[in-house]
């Protein structure tokens, strides 16, 4: 069928049509607009003084088109289906937040709430979600950019967060928010509409030009106090994207100067704190003694939100730590040793070079652990030598002296504690081959105990968790980052190595001493005597006071610690090899690297609250108090 | 949309779709997916374009759709419950499975079906949406006569209406929607709001009845739409726009703040910097006009050419 083309003769219509033709003209009047579609897709007329009203024509087109070529047409019932879609989905005020009634599965918080909203109604889109930790900034982000998803604000977004947090961010933003959310992985994920990417893969070339291109409707960046400081290329590359609406998420977005603040806010909204030397004239007395503070809250507070928790909500049980020393057997001295000597004839062969011997001192750390550990890493270790290596023999003799070990002392000694506590127990170790060993240790002991380790899939996980709330009296863990192990339950832990990296410690007892622990929490570290394990428990526990510290005390040490050196972890592994063997040297050096530890400790734990009193009660103004009930 | 508009909502589309139902209750759907939903529904671009290259029969996926997830779960457990023996046997299941026993009763053996929770706001149901509003575009309709008419020789005279369902679109830094739906009489130029919910009192067919003329057009479909926009537009203008103006007056502000900011530090710039700055002033303020700028924009849900009964 066509549609005819015609004029109509009857006078009534042509009454009718006049009557539109001089709406027309004055259409044409006003807006100086062709009152027929023009050919062109789109057409734009001033609808009040501040907006513009648009048309988009390309449905006319369209169906031109197909009555010109009669077809293809559509089905009725589609048709009815697509607007009862439509409908269901339209967003009808500006102010609600739509996005609640499609979150199933999640309920957010109070708070969480009433932050999304005043970002989206107050700061429009673009805010520092400063809360404290543990009080949902992640979900506050979300809650925001699925809104904006919902309503059709955005669509392309990204998120840059610290590498370990990719997936953590992928997981949520899928299950809690439904938002299809992708990490990247490969160049082309790029082009996903909502990508999370470590900051540091993202600004690095050929991606950092890549997404200088792009526009992106929402920008997140996790951890922002990362921004802190204007030269750094993090800054420059933030402050070069392209994008709408912008988060900045951290708990700490003064860290030791009022300048972080600005820095941070400039970011985001730039002339908001005015220019450099306007807001050091305005607002600042010293670093961290702000003036004028009710104009700088006032200023903050259209930027920044910012709560915390209240004291009666939040109460940890105690951390109860003992330390268990251990004597090796006579066998298991004997291959401490060799090891010890094959680590020395290394670094002596090598005059100096020990660069690439760090690792060798994890063979004596393995010794601590397990004979099973040195033997794979033995193994390996043999692989990559060549066959007319003169490394080989002496390898061999290792292992030969492995041969004659027939127990594991601390093996034994958790068996002990493990049936004296007769209550669920997590324990700890760094290595792969101890958790096989354990594991088979304790079945031939009639002892159920399950496995958990970084590799496995996130299903396996929540089965091996679901396994230990209910039978298992005991899970062996290699992995203690990354969330999803809450053990709350449970309140034993034994370290049967130790990690040298103090934050690897510090997770691991996070796991077990969180929110929602009822019962105060036990930490065994077993240690043995006389070898490298004796100084590493000694440090971490009397120097650093690892096990007492606050909550987030340690990242400052860290921090400060870290900038003048080397990773403690690398640091003490050249030490060990710098001693060559000789114990007392070795001794006081770490004993130095110890006492310069708790010197910076004191340092964080006296400044911390007297400098930053000034500046926090300005930030703090800037939210609420919540309660958290474990 | 609630459990019941949503399971009414599959099942329309699933039918219309042509989709074989296996099973079903008030809770969930099972189905054995027609290509054409399957092309839709299952993200399988590249199986797709094997099967258009190379003709061959093409294996749909079989889907369980849950449209009431609580109801669906007390159905499934109270039947777990009856012959198994409680919550115990969950629990020697889960621990069977880590030795590799294939727990006999409570699996399937059949092939595993893709459970899918369709809940408001699930990727999914989005996705059937999205199916339905790209299967659902451009229509041609007659309307369906209400009786045999008497006389074999009697003829009723239809015209032709454009109708089109439009969504407008308020947004500035935030952002609110409206349907309208007309229908433009292309005899008459009589212009009709609601039509949609017209057309639903209709028995409509593609098929042209017996016994029925068609009356002439005197429109063409440009001027009919254009006639829909006037209507629009008119009504548009008697709306309240402070929204538009506050957020202009927000865009303003931001503008000068930014400027405050910029201003200064261009004047004081050195040759060498002055262009790298005066980009990033010119950006951001870009930046600042997509996110506040006020507009009205309108597009088409979908749009067809109905006949209906008499001269509209």
């Amino acid at each position: 069928m066509q549609v005819r083309k015609r004029c109509i003769p009857t006078g009534q219509r042509k009454g009718f049509l006049t009557a539109m033709q001089s709406n027309y003209e004055s259409a044409k009047e006003e807006h100086l607009a062709s009152p027929a579609p023009s050919p062109g897709a789109n057409a734009k007329r001033k609808l009040h003084p501040s907006v513009d009203l648009q048309f988009d024509r390309t449905w006319l087109h369209q169906l031109q088109d197909r009555v010109d070529r009669n077809g293809p047409w559509d089905d009725w019932t589609m048709y009815q289906l697509a607007i009862e879609a439509e409908q269901s989905k339209l967003v009808e005020s500006f102010d609600d937040l739509q996005c609640l009634r499609s979150l199933p599965s999640f309920e957010p918080m109070p708070h969480q709430i009433s932050t999304a909203r005043r970002v989206l109604h107050e700061m429009s889109g673009r805010a520092i979600l400063a809360d404290e930790v543990g009080l949902g900034k992640t979900i506050e982000a979300g809650l925001v950019l699925k809104e904006y998803m919902v309503r059709g604000l955005v669509k392309r977004a990204l998120i840059l967060v610290p590498a370990s947090l990719v997936l953590q961010w992928v997981r949520e933003l899928n299950g809690k928010f439904g938002i299809s959310a992708v990490a990247q992985k490969k160049e082309h994920s790029w082009a996903c509409d909502v990508v999370v990417a470590s900051m540091d893969t993202a600004k690095r070339d050929p991606h950092r030009e890549k997404l200088l291109n792009q526009d992106y409707d929402m920008l997140i960046i996790d951890e922002a106090h990362k921004l802190k400081n204007k030269k750094t290329t993090n800054y420059q590359f933030v402050n070069q994207l392209r994008k709408k609406y912008c988060l900045l998420l951290t708990a700490t977005p003064v860290q030791n100067d009022l300048d972080e603040l600005y820095n941070l806010i400039t970011l985001l909204k730039p002339g908001q704190l005015g220019g450099q030397s306007e807001f050091a004239a305005n607002f600042v007395v010293d670093k961290r003694l702000p003036k004028n503070e009710d104009q700088l809250q006032e200023a903050l507070s259209s930027v920044m939100i910012r709560n915390r928790r209240g004291d009666g909500g939040i109460q940890f049980t105690k951390r109860i730590v003992k330390n268990i020393p251990l004597s090796l057997s006579a066998e298991e001295q004997a291959l401490y040793e060799a090891v010890t000597k094959f680590v020395r004839d290394r670094v002596d062969e090598s005059q100096g070079d020990w660069s690439s011997l760090l690792s060798l001192v994890t063979l004596q750390r393995e010794v601590c652990s397990s004979r099973d550990a040195v033997f794979l890493t033995l193994v390996n270790m043999f692989k990559k030598t060549t066959e007319d290596s003169p490394l080989r023999p002496k390898i061999w003799e290792l292992v030969e002296v492995i041969r004659g070990i027939t127990a594991n002392t601390k093996a034994e000694k958790t068996m002990e504690l493990v049936r004296g506590m007769n209550d669920k127990v997590i324990i700890f170790t760094e290595y792969r081959a101890t958790q096989e060993y354990l594991l088979q240790y304790f079945r031939n002991h009639n002892m159920v105990a399950v496995p958990y380790r970084g590799g496995m899939n996130r299903g396996k996980k929540d089965w091996m968790m679901d396994l230990f709330r209910g039978r298992a009296q005991v899970l062996i863990a290699t992995e203690a980052g990354g969330e999803g192990i809450n053990l709350q339950f449970c309140h034993h832990m034994i370290n049967f190595d130790l990690p040298w990296n103090p934050m690897r410690v510090e997770q691991r007892i996070g796991r077990v001493h969180r929110l929602g622990q009822t019962n105060d929490v036990h930490i065994y570290n077993l240690c043995t005597v006389g070898t490298i394990e004796e100084h590493i428990v000694n440090l971490l526990h009397e120097k650093i006071n690892l096990f007492e510290l606050v909550i987030g005390e340690l990242d400052h040490i860290l921090e400060r610690f870290e900038t003048k050196n080397e990773s403690l972890e690398q640091r003490l592994a050249r030490m060990m090899l710098e001693s060559g063997g000789n114990q007392e040297q070795l001794r006081m050096q770490i004993d130095d690297l110890g006492n310069s530890l708790s010197r910076i400790r004191d340092e964080v734990e006296l400044e911390e609250p007297l400098d930053m009193s000034a500046i926090n009660s300005v930030m703090n103004a800037v939210g609420q108090t919540i309660e958290v009930r474990p | 949309m609630n459990e019941r508009q949503i399971h009414k909502f599959v099942q329309r589309y699933l039918e219309t779709t042509a989709c074989q139902i296996i099973e079903k209750s008030p809770a969930h759907f099972q189905v054995k997916l027609s290509p054409r939903a399957d092309r839709d529904l299952t993200n399988r671009p590249y199986y797709w374009s094997f099967v258009d290259r190379t003709g061959a029969d093409p294996e749909t996926m079989t889907m369980l759709f849950v449209t009431d997830k609580q109801k669906y779960d007390q159905t499934q457990a109270a039947e777990e419950t009856k012959p198994a023996g409680g919550p115990v046997s969950a629990a020697d299941a889960a621990l069977g499975r880590s030795f590799g026993y294939i727990n006999g009763t409570a699996l399937n053996t059949n092939i595993r079906v893709p459970r899918e929770d369709l809940y408001f706001g699930s990727r999914r149901l989005n996705q059937l949406f999205e199916s339905a509003r790209s299967g659902g575009n451009y229509l041609c309709l007659f309307q369906e006569p209400d009786k045999r008419s008497a006389h074999p020789l009697h003829s009723t005279a239809y015209s032709a209406w454009l109708g089109v369902n439009l969504k407008v679109e308020f947004a500035c830094d935030m952002k609110r929607e409206e349907i309208h739906s007309f229908g433009v009489s292309l005899a008459t130029g009589q212009c009709v709001e609601q039509f949609h919910n017209r057309l639903l009192q209709h028995r409509m067919t593609p098929k042209l009845p017996p016994n029925v003329h068609t009356a002439k057009n005197a429109l063409t479909l440009n001027k009919a739409a254009a006639i829909a926009e006037q209507t629009l537009e008119r009504k548009l203008r008697t709306y309240d726009y402070s929204w538009a103006q506050a957020a202009a007056e927000r865009l303003n502000e931001e503008l000068a703040t930014i400027g405050h900011y910029y201003e200064p530090l261009l004047e004081s710039a050195d040759d060498e910097n002055k262009p790298l700055i005066a980009e990033q002033f010119e950006r951001r303020q870009e930046e600042i006009r997509w996110q506040y700028e006020p507009r009205v924009t309108a597009s088409a849900i979908n749009c067809g050419i109905f006949y209906l009964q008499g001269i509209g």
